[in-house]
């Protein structure tokens, strides 16, 4: 009794021997912590195309269609493009082009695509402004706010209409990507955790991959005994003049399947 | 107090939930569970898989779904029977017009057309269905993941 009392006890020294706890695995995986990104960044916020440069030499937008302008003096004029004013000027441009190219009509100015192109206008102006003045606390709470703020108008465009939803997407050049599930934190232990599932699932299915291209190199070899088999019971029950369980047609259809066998190979080889 | 097994259930209504599994979608079924001590409903979420071969309903679809005699696999216990509301695309069960959000879609063309339709403007009528952004610019088809890692490749679904 007492001998098998002391060989529990010794598994369990060996058991509290192995370390469970600050394990580090021998797998050759690395782990690289992905670089923070600031959510005022293009990367985050979905813009694909940056804000434009802007012919300078364009008449101010409340006085294009001016006609006491085309009559002034050439300095006159000069003083009205955008050149010449502030760049809330060259801003205020941008926004009424995109605007303009998603209006529903003429006076259109507080439907939900006009909204999200002028924000849009907005966003991409203050995110060039940011790169210059990166100390400026104020300007990036705003983009902030903005963005977030377009995101969650773009949410609600989609449950009303997905349909202009995928085209204001197309049209102002943005990317929609939902919330995840869940907002962790990312740990060293948790991202090893998840990268070693991965490799786990890539050897389970490169060695599945392997033995099925195996499986499938043995299947002309096969088609071609086995018709070499069903002919030889043919010929043999012929002979001893016992009813025939293996007909013609069998053996044809075998024959068929090796034929389109053989033609998807050479295809593929060709490819 | 449990609840009747959920999938013995014949006919259920559930929303499509992003999954990227091949001829099957997945759908969140909620239901309502009495709190004997309380006397109160809680909802409790629990997800289905139903057999759709051609991949019909889209993420956030309400659809009805009903189960089949022998489970398919052992995941696939129902199938698609009709998808009640498309996702962003809904029609008003008593008059049969196309909604947006609070309006009819009629009612919001009318208005456009008195003030002048501009040619870019957007067309219900020359929409394409839904689906052309997907893995372009929309991603929602997808669940989406807080990147934990840097190989790099490009990773689209991680935020």
């Amino acid at each position: 009794m007492s001998r098998v009392f002391s060989s529990i006890y010794e598994k369990q020294i060996l058991l509290n021997l192995t370390r469970s706890y600050a394990f580090k695995s021998d797998l050759k995986i690395k782990w690289v912590r992905p670089e923070k990104i600031p959510c005022i960044k293009p990367e985050k916020s979905g813009d694909l195309s940056p804000f434009p440069n802007i012919d300078k030499s364009q008449y101010l937008v409340e006085f294009r269609k001016s006609k006491e302008l085309e009559t002034a003096n050439d300095y006159v004029k000069r003083l009205f493009t955008l050149q010449f004013n502030s760049r809330k000027c060259t801003t205020n441009f941008f926004i009424h082009q995109s605007m303009e190219q998603v209006k529903r009509h003429e006076f259109d100015s507080g439907s939900i695509e006009t909204k999200l192109a002028r924000w849009t206008g907005y966003i991409r102006a203050w995110q060039e402004l940011m790169q210059r003045f990166p100390k400026d606390k104020r300007l990036k709470v705003c983009l902030k706010e903005l963005i977030d703020k377009r995101k969650k108008h773009l949410k609600y465009l989609r449950r009303w209409d997905y349909k202009k939803f995928e085209w204001i997407l197309d049209q102002l050049n943005i990317v929609y990507k939902p919330p995840p599930s869940e907002f962790r934190w990312v740990t060293r232990r948790e991202s090893l955790v998840k990268l070693t599932d991965k490799y786990c699932e890539d050897i389970r299915k490169t060695k599945l991959d392997e033995y099925k291209a195996l499986l499938e190199a043995e299947q002309p070899a096969f088609l071609e005994e086995k018709i070499r088999t069903l002919e030889f019971i043919r010929d043999e029950q012929k002979d001893c003049g016992v009813e025939q369980t293996v007909s013609e047609e069998e053996i044809e259809d075998v024959r068929k399947q090796l034929e389109e066998l053989k033609a998807k190979r050479t295809v593929t080889v060709e490819i | 107090m449990s609840l009747p097994s959920l999938r013995k259930t014949s006919l259920l209504l559930g929303v499509c939930v992003p999954s990227l599994k091949k001829e099957a979608s997945k759908f969140k079924i909620k239901r309502l569970e009495l709190d004997p001590h309380l006397k109160m409903y809680f909802s409790k979420h629990e997800f289905i898989y139903a057999h759709d071969p051609n991949k019909q309903c889209k993420t956030g679809d309400i659809v009805l779904i009903e189960s089949l005699r022998e489970s398919l696999t052992k995941l696939i216990s129902h199938r698609v029977k009709e998808i009640i509301y498309p996702y962003g695309d809904v029609t008003c069960p008593l008059t049969n017009k196309k909604v947006v959000g609070s309006k009819y879609r009629e009612h919001i063309d009318a208005i456009n057309k008195i003030y002048g339709e501009r040619p870019g403007a957007f067309k219900y009528g020359e929409a394409p269905p839904r689906g052309w952004q997907e893995d372009k610019k929309d991603f929602s088809h997808a669940e989406t993941y807080i990147k934990y890692h840097e190989d790099g490749t490009e990773q689209p679904y991680a935020v």
